[in-house]
């Protein structure tokens, strides 16, 4: 298994909050291989950016406690000192963040927020690390990137500042890049433009990408596998063929049918999950999915379902009700 | 501005919060800073100018007396007329200006060489570390700084321009602290600052590169602020004999010997008053007219 990229080993974090421990991502495992693209898919409150955090190897608040291993490329990241953190940060793994308003320095050019990695990072000296981010700022599809190089972030629209993020993000060549909801908050059309540029750059920098989101389209036709959490557990895994057409898990379902469909005739109902994810502080001791699942049990309240494996190649899912598929496997 | 103007600038600025289109916007004009900020920059140059040269000037000696004019009014050859003991009154308003900048100055460059960093760093790493030191910062500024000053400075003698910056400068460092700080945390907890870290950079680099950038508008007009509010300290301090000891001429030690002969020489106690009041408005009104300066361009962002 020494030859994933990233290689995640019931990982726990857990916050002490007043109310009592709030284990906000439970026994999460997985792998991710070289030039692999991976979704992790989940409503809000499901673990997702705590997550990504946590395999960063930021601690997301001063109350949380971390169990479990992620070693990125072999080396580990868990419980290591902020200095042996910066060694592979930039240069092994980057984060894309969420929002391009807040995650580029509004009083520096973003040429500079650019080249400022190249030459701490890199050790380039002054010129090469200009010359270089001219040229990411191109890559990324900035128009006359000279130009643009002395600009604000202020002066750059939404969709042109996530470019400038991930320019930054992709300075020093990661292998392995966290995009944490890169789309949320830009428009339909910029959101495509931004993933198709994601995935145009994964082909030619030769990287692995994790692709966070609570839109399954977003991960449809991008992903090579799909990650759905519920609850900060991971209730499916598998192949993104696996997780639309074969999935086992009701939630995945449940999530599939509430995306609207343009099929759908105008003034069709929107399709939801009904009731609201759980409270992670008080949650049963069966399946966390089990009080709002139309198939629940009884078994379902009182156990846990474990990660099960399919026929199909790492295809997993934990439910004890599982969904039959279309070849009418149990 | 035209009607039409000012239609596009308010809906720019409400635009680019939310702005969505792929495109490139063109910069902002920001709002001119109007004729009182200069004439108060002025002001406040011509006071540092004047304090830094006044020993080139043609400017009588301060502390010589003429008794062949004691107490006299303005005139050509005593511009602002003399004291009750025959000195120059503008000589010594300047050369006390000598004493109200250097403190001021002085003092604020101790406080912001102090606090500024601590409270950065506490306000980055939080923690343990920012516990221990807000919780003693804010035990010092329950202490009034009035008072501490006073109690200092009247024991420790022979004082010297030296003792009065460093007393005033330690004094005020809890309050530069305590203003950074909440400054710093601010900026601290936005992603482009974690975004930096992931980046790799070290602490210093964050706090030099992503947060010291990000309040300096706080930073300076705060400095102008303290500056204004350590001249007026000093007055106090002066009047209270507790400052440079006489015959060197502070603004506050001038105003406070002209208290016994203020209804027979009334310019001496109004000169040297205008001169502090007008330092001091001046340098709040930089202050004050820097921060909505900056705060416009903050609301943009």
């Amino acid at each position: 298994m020494t030859n994933e990229l990233l290689e995640v080993k019931n990982l726990c974090t857990t916050f002490a909050t007043a109310g009592g421990d709030l284990r906000a991502v439970d026994n999460v495992s997985f792998t991710l291989g070289a030039d692999e693209t991976l979704g992790i898919v989940g409503e809000s409150g499901s673990g997702k950016t705590v997550l990504a955090r946590t395999i960063m190897g930021l601690q997301a608040r001063r109350n949380a406690t971390v169990a479990g291993s992620v070693k990125i490329n072999g080396a580990e990241v868990i419980g290591t000192s902020e200095q042996q953190k910066r060694e592979i940060w930039g240069t092994e793994v980057a984060m894309i963040f969420q929002d391009p308003m807040t995650s580029l320095n509004p009083v520096m050019r973003i040429g500079h927020q650019v080249d400022e990695t190249l030459r701490i990072r890199m050790g380039m000296s002054k010129d090469e690390a200009k010359k270089r981010a001219i040229e990411l700022l191109g890559l990324v599809g900035i128009p006359s990137p000279e130009e643009r190089y002395d600009v604000f972030p202020s002066e750059l629209s939404g969709g042109m500042r996530q470019r400038v993020v991930i320019a930054t993000a992709l300075a020093c060549s990661p292998k392995l890049v966290l995009a944490d909801e890169p789309t949320t908050g830009l428009d339909v059309t910029i959101q495509a433009q931004i993933l198709n540029l994601l995935d145009e750059l994964k082909e030619k920098l030769k990287m692995s990408v994790v692709l966070i989101t609570h839109d399954l389209g977003v991960v449809a036709t991008r992903t090579s596998r799909i990650i759905v959490m519920y609850a900060g557990r991971i209730v499916e895994i598998g192949s993104t063929q696996d997780i639309f057409k074969e999935h086992r898990m009701p939630y995945t379902r449940a999530l599939l049918e509430s995306a609207p469909k343009v099929s759908n005739p105008s003034h069709t109902r929107l399709v939801t999950i009904a009731g609201r994810p759980p409270n992670l502080l008080a949650l049963e001791n069966g399946c966390a999915f089990a009080p709002r699942c139309t198939y629940a049990t009884e078994k379902c309240h009182n156990e846990r379902p474990v990660l099960e494996a399919t026929g199909n190649d790492g295809h997993m899912f934990a439910c004890w009700n599982p969904l039959t598929t279309r070849r009418g496997e149990v | 501005m035209t009607n039409k103007n000012r239609f596009t600038t308010l809906f720019s600025r409400f635009g680019s919060g939310t702005d969505q289109t792929d495109t490139i916007m063109k910069p902002e004009k920001k709002p001119p800073l109007g004729t009182m900020f200069w004439v108060s920059v002025g002001w406040v140059c011509l006071n540092i100018f004047l304090a830094i040269t006044a020993n080139l000037l043609p400017l009588k000696d301060p502390i010589a007396q003429d008794y062949n004019a004691i107490s006299v009014g303005p005139s050509m050859h005593y511009l602002l007329g003399t004291d009750d003991i025959g000195r120059d009154i503008l000589s010594r308003i300047i050369f006390g200006s000598r004493i109200s900048i250097a403190v001021s100055f002085g003092a604020m460059f101790i406080a912001f060489g102090i606090g500024a960093p601590a409270a950065m760093l506490a306000a980055l790493r939080r923690g343990r570390f920012d516990t221990i030191l807000t919780t003693v910062m804010y035990s010092l500024l329950a202490f009034p700084a009035i008072i501490a000053t006073i109690s200092v400075l009247s024991f420790w003698v022979p004082r010297n321009l030296l003792k009065v910056i460093v007393v005033i400068g330690i004094a005020s460092t809890p309050l530069v602290y305590r203003v950074i700080r909440t400054a710093s945390l601010a900026v601290a907890g936005r992603d482009f600052v974690t975004a930096a870290k992931v980046q790799g950079a070290t602490d210093r680099r964050i706090l030099i590169k992503e947060i010291l950038p990000n309040i300096m508008p706080i930073l300076l007009s705060f400095l102008l602020i303290g500056i204004a509010s350590v001249v007026a300290l000093e007055g106090a301090l002066a009047f209270l004999g507790l400052s440079i000891t006489p015959p060197t001429p502070s603004w506050g030690n001038m105003i406070n010997e002209s208290r016994t002969v203020m209804s027979t020489n009334p310019g001496l106690v109004i000169f040297p008053s205008l001169a502090l009041c007008l330092f001091i408005l001046s340098l709040n009104f930089i202050g004050d007219r820097l921060r909505n300066y900056f705060d416009v361009a903050e609301v943009k962002i």
